[in-house]
């Protein structure tokens, strides 16, 4: 039975902004979802999908204008309605799961108190019928020891627990319609997929309508019936899933699917527009960088670095609230990376991936008894200016966050070069040269030198930042999830550009990154690791296709993905 | 919201760079009562810079001095034929000019106390920031010391100590100045110390003054200017308390709360231009200090500033 | 939990500490006792005896470790000017100051919190604005300003409250107190909207901001989700989250409230602790200032205690191990 549940027709909403000018999220939106279907809402930052949702709960910011159209429920439009009108529709006939779980939940209230007010406020259980329909609840959803959860608070489980929460609170007033706003993104992998599998059942046994807005479009190959894609709050296309995954109608869709890092075999590009910039004075930062001082070489497939029992014990401190806490991050560890090869290290939030390639670079303090050997030497403690310049004139890194990683302070071209300019390997007049060869080499225009950071996007910082790390013509580069903060199709963009350069260059890399199908396109061998330790490690054409070790077996099999020879 | 009002941002056409002086034409636009403070402060420091020129006298100077002209109430008219606009004390010195000149003593005190006082907090919060370790701990307990203390009780032991006068006075709110912009300081920097453009400074191999100069300092130094207006009225009041209660600045540099207290005594029958006067021009330039201080405070505040 | 007490405990008796060192060797460079507390007529021979009566003719070491046992044993000296013992000079006067400042914090509380969450959830009114550009010019008043307009208006004026003095009091459990007691009560009232408007205008904000910041966060707008209605959303979500600042920052800033009723009881002439501490430093009565002192600083470590500990009942995010 497909019987019309919600519908947004035409829908247009404008934010006035700061500076006069007028902001809009939506354009001329129209969707339908029936009884029992999963709509996937999928777009990259700024599409505006987000907006959908809060329309439909009455949830916009108070500066909201609704410019066009409406959103009406079971034939009825719900878009004008006043704050006190809409309390009994949220909850109560449409669910509500929030982005992210630890923020979502009230922190000094306990899991119950806010999973029973739901309940008592909405059915006509209460007191301790209500507690007992809580616990009936949450062990439908798997979740152990219910009654005990009711009475802790939210810091005290884990995201993956909350989560449940959230989706308990959701569904308790069997609600038609649940909006999920990016239920999976806070969650490590192994959780996500539990999450996907609940959506999906709700929808197919309690014929409930579910909208998920989602920007990952394995999510959406897993569990949607109907997709809908947007961009800047423009609709581009939509259709039945297997339609806009195998054949896209519009450049944009056919882009975005192409850069979906895909885990089956490795591409030499990705198939999207960008890398390295072919033109203007490419050829010159090319020299500069090319004109290193001839090092100890060493020959392709000798090890260039080598790490032996590397481990780090992380202390708290005692404080007035608790007493000292030891942590083992990174627990014995040993691996090599060889010259002009890049090596990944992958593994989920808290295994210690980062903090290897931090111990490499010296910017934490390894727990005694480990080796660091580059180029044959030892990599020493360094003490002197000459001796830190020396380092970091070789080992540079490419790190996680574009947003913090450039001084706020400094302009684009200051970040690049004032380093070198402050050791006085460049003067003044040539520095400023050099960091407009470089923008352009990492493919950005020269008239972004003077630009303060704040004015560029996610993907041209991360550019800028590669800039800065090539400016001291490294030999290894430490990349730290370089990519994970950015669209999907930036980061296509951003890792041809690092291949282009590795193979300009010659650059060895060390390539942290919690997403397998990124450490496939990118990576000739790879380390696994969990709770600091390696699980295992080998080519990637082994590790990621055929792996020995049950956790890598898992972590393949719970990864969301889609068949690509439909794609194409 | 927020990444989506940024990606638009970006993906506009380029815009110049705004001017500072365009982004504080930003803060106050929309805002007169912000405005009308500003301009009221415009006024009153220039004020105080030349009141020995537009005062209509000299209240320093006794010859001038006629005991006749004592306690003669708003409007009259003097011995020398003069008007006097807000009356004259019992010594018979012009209100007017001894409230433009107490307007000098009452703001070089508050400026320099919390310039002085702030820069060795800033650099000090710094400094603890960024060595960690026993430097951290020896500053950080200083600061503990300080702010378990209420500033105005430290002031006044400190001018019972050291005897009172302009000096001491302004040594008293430096050591109340300093430890709240200390620990502010030092809690931007822990957080920006996390941040990955100071690894990426380390990796540079750049030494620790020019990570603190560089780096540090103009990415921490916000907070502490957007407090800087709260701490000078702040400053002002505690002067003016302290002149008041007899431990702050001498009778023969009255600032405004010493007028205040000489005309203390006569409010009790019905002389309340000598004391209410002073105290006016007193509320009068801390009020639009504070009305400019809450319009920078409410423009840093994010969770306001996303929505306006 | 223990081990918390026991830390806090040891942190503590070294701030104690300290301070009796700085505040000792302050006052020591203070002034000459002798040189106040002699008349004109007196000789040399006078003088040291007074001295030596006094006991300031002693090393500055011994001084302070005389002192610093006779502390531990309950004797803070006796005072100069009023030669009696300073410990029940002070506690005498204790409660009519306690009982003022608390008022305050009640009329603070009272009318400022829910002023507050008011502004913060209509940020757009128009009372909005004007409530807070009232806190702002309640900000700026300096106090000892509003109590001389507080004398001038309502005791001058309109002669309906007295200008100074503590009237007529209870005696209650052998403490005298004005509060249960009409003419105590009209004399504290002045003195305690004195120390109040500062506390209003300080509860105001801190409970606007508080608002503001809970209300954009996004358990907020899950609970507004969940269909919550608005009223329980205020009384349940929103006040068990800026309580706690609340709490915090009012117990906290008490030794501020204290520390301003030495301006509040010297314009009112009232006979708490603060007027005392100011005669006490303009006639250079050193044991008071100093038993004074040290006092307070004891009080602070009481309250920064009872403050933390509270912090933690009422934050389930924090547990003291």
């Amino acid at each position: 039975m497909m019987e019309q549940l919600i519908s947004v027709n035409d829908l247009t909403i404008a934010y006035p902004m700061a500076d006069g000018e007028i902001f809009r999220a939506l354009k001329r939106i129209s969707i339908d979802i029936h009884r029992g279907q999963v709509v996937g809402v999928v777009g990259e930052s700024g599409a505006g999908k987000s907006t959908i949702g809060k329309a439909a709960l009455g949830l916009l910011d108070e500066n909201a204008v609704i410019e066009t159209g409406d959103v009406s429920l079971g034939g009825n439009s719900i878009s004008g309605l006043s704050e006190s009108e809409f309390t009994p529709i949220r909850g109560k006939r449409i669910g509500y799961i929030y982005q992210n779980p630890m923020t979502a939940l009230n922190p000094v209230l306990t899991i119950g108190e806010q999973l029973l007010e739901t309940i008592e406020t909405h059915t006509d259980k209460k007191g301790k019928s209500a507690r007992a329909y809580a616990i009936e609840l949450l062990e439908h959803a798997e979740v152990t020891e219910a009654e005990d959860r009711l009475s802790k608070y939210p810091h005290q489980l884990s995201g993956g627990l909350c989560q449940r929460m959230v989706f308990a609170i959701a569904i308790c007033a069997r609600p038609d319609l649940i909006i999920a706003d990016e239920p999976t993104t806070a969650l490590d992998v192994t959780v996500q997929k539990a999450v996907l599998d609940t959506l999906k059942k709700l929808a197919k046994q309690d014929n409930i309508a579910i909208i998920l807005i989602t920007h990952d479009m394995g999510v959406v190959a897993e569990i949607c019936d109907y997709v809908y894609v947007l961009r800047y709050g423009g609709m581009v296309e939509h259709g039945p899933t297997k339609q806009i995954l195998t054949q896209p109608k519009k450049d944009y869709s056919r882009e975005l699917m192409a850069a979906i890092p895909r885990i089956d075999k490795k591409l030499a590009r990705f198939a999207v527009p960008g890398g390295m910039s072919k033109t203007g004075n490419r050829q010159r930062a090319l020299d500069f960088l090319l004109d290193r001082e001839e090092r100890s070489a060493i020959a392709k497939g000798e090890p260039l670095l080598s790490v032996r029992n590397l481990s780090k014990t992380f202390v708290t401190p005692a404080n007035v609230v608790s007493a000292a806490k030891e942590f083992k991050a990174v627990d014995n560890i040993s691996f090599d990376v060889i010259s002009g090869e890049t090596m990944g290290i992958v593994g989920e939030s808290g295994s210690g991936k980062s903090t290897v390639g931090r111990m490499i670079l010296g910017l934490h303090t390894p727990d005694e008894g480990y080796q660091l050997t580059y180029r044959g030497k030892d990599l020493p403690v360094a003490k002197s200016r000459a001796e830190r310049l020396e380092l970091s004139r070789s080992l540079q890194c490419i790190f996680q966050d574009p947003y913090s990683s450039l001084n706020p302070r400094m302009t684009a071209g200051e970040n690049i070069t004032h380093a070198i300019k402050a050791h006085g390997i460049i003067g003044r007049a040539a520095a400023h040269e050099l960091a407009g060869n470089l923008m352009e080499l990492v493919g950005l225009q020269r008239g972004n030198v003077r630009k303060m950071p704040h004015a560029l996007s996610g993907g041209e910082r991360q550019r800028i930042g590669i800039a800065r790390a090539l400016s001291f013509r490294p030999d290894f580069l430490f990349c730290d999830e370089p990519t994970s903060a950015l669209d999907v199709t930036v980061q296509a963009e951003l890792l041809n550009l690092m291949k282009d350069l590795q193979e300009a260059l010659g650059l060895t890399m060390l390539f942290v990154s919690h997403d397998l199908a990124v450490v496939r396109q990118m990576c000739d061998r790879v380390m696994v690791m969990k709770s600091g330790q390696v699980v295992e490690i080998g080519d990637c054409d082994k590790v990621l296709v055929n792996p020995d070790n049950p956790y890598t077996q898992g972590l393949l099999k719970v990864m969301p993905r889609f068949s690509f020879d439909e794609a194409r | 919201m927020e990444t989506a009002v940024e990606q638009t941002m970006t993906s506009r056409p380029d815009k110049p760079e705004p001017t500072k002086w365009k982004r504080a034409k930003k803060v106050f636009k929309g805002h007169p009562m912000a405005i009308a403070g500003l301009i009221g402060v415009t006024l009153f420091i220039l004020t105080a810079i030349f009141a020995p020129l537009i005062a209509p006298q000299n209240p320093y100077d006794l010859a001038k001095l006629d005991i006749l002209d004592g306690l003669l109430p708003p409007g009259s008219r003097l011995y020398d034929g003069t008007y006097s606009v807000m009356g004259t004390d019992a010594l018979g010195r012009d209100i007017l000019s001894g409230v433009m000149y107490g307007l000098r003593i009452s703001l070089f005190v508050a400026f320099t106390a919390v310039l002085v006082g702030s820069s060795i907090g800033v650099l000090l919060g710094l400094l603890a920031a960024l060595r960690g370790g026993w430097v951290e701990t020896i500053i950080m307990r200083a600061v503990d010391l300080k702010i378990s203390f209420p500033g105005i009780l430290l002031a006044l032991m400190l001018l019972a100590i050291f005897g009172t006068g302009v000096d001491k006075v302004i040594y008293a709110l430096i050591i109340g100045a300093w430890a709240s912009k200390a620990r502010l300081v030092r809690a931007v920097a822990l957080s920006e110390m996390k941040k990955e453009y100071i690894d990426a400074a380390r990796l540079a191999g750049l030494s620790d003054f020019r990570i603190m100069t560089r780096f540090l300092l103009p990415n921490s130094i916000s907070p502490v200017l957007v407090v800087l207006p709260m701490s000078i009225s702040g400053a002002i009041g505690a002067e003016a308390t302290l002149s008041f209660l007899g431990v702050g600045v001498p009778i023969t540099e009255p600032s405004l709360g010493l007028l205040i207290a000489n005309g203390n005594d006569y409010l009790l029958s019905g002389k309340w231009w000598i004391s209410i006067f002073p105290g006016l021009v007193l509320v009068a330039m801390v009020l639009c200090i504070n009305v400019v201080s809450d319009r920078l405070r409410d423009h840093s505040n994010p969770y306001l500033r996303a929505k306006d | 939990m223990l081990s918390f007490v026991l830390r806090r405990l040891g942190q503590s008796s070294v701030l104690v500490l300290i301070m009796s060192i700085l505040v000792f060797v302050g006052m020591y460079v203070v002034s000459d006792p002798v040189a106040v507390l002699a008349s004109d007529d007196f000789t040399e021979e006078d003088r040291i005896a007074l001295a030596s009566e006094l006991g300031v003719d002693r090393p500055l070491m011994v001084q302070y470790f005389s002192f610093l046992s006779n502390v531990v044993r309950g004797d803070f000296g006796t005072s100069f000017v009023y030669n009696e013992p300073v410990l029940p000079l002070i506690v005498e006067r204790l409660p009519a100051t306690l009982e003022v400042a608390f008022l305050a914090i009640a009329i603070g509380l009272c009318i400022g919190v829910p002023l507050g969450i008011y502004s913060g959830l209509n940020r757009k009114k128009k009372t909005t604005k004007t409530i807070s550009f009232l806190t702002t010019v309640g900000y700026s008043i300096p106090n000892f300003w509003q109590a001389l307009l507080l004398i001038l208006v309502f005791a001058v004026w309109l002669k309906v409250l007295p200008a100074s003095g503590r009237g007529d009091t209870t005696t209650l459990f052998g403490i005298e107190l004005s509060f249960f007691n009409l003419d105590g009560l009209r004399h504290m009232l002045l003195p305690a909207i004195n120390l109040a408007i500062y506390k209003i205008c300080m509860q105001t904000r801190l409970a606007r901001s508080g608002t503001q910041e809970v209300m954009f966060q996004d358990y907020m707008t899950f609970a507004r989700a969940k269909g919550i209605p608005r009223p329980r959303l205020i009384r349940r979500h929103l006040m068990r989250n800026i309580l706690i600042p609340i709490v915090t920052i009012t117990g906290l800033e008490l030794g501020g409230l204290i520390a301003f009723s030495t301006v509040t009881e010297t314009v009112f002439s009232w006979p708490g602790i603060g007027k005392l501490l100011l005669d006490s430093i303009h006639n250079a009565d050193r044991p008071v200032v100093v038993a004074y002192l040290i006092l307070i600083v004891m009080m602070f470590v009481v309250i920064n205690f009872v403050v933390d500990v509270l912090y933690a009942l009422l934050d389930p995010r924090i547990r003291y191990t």
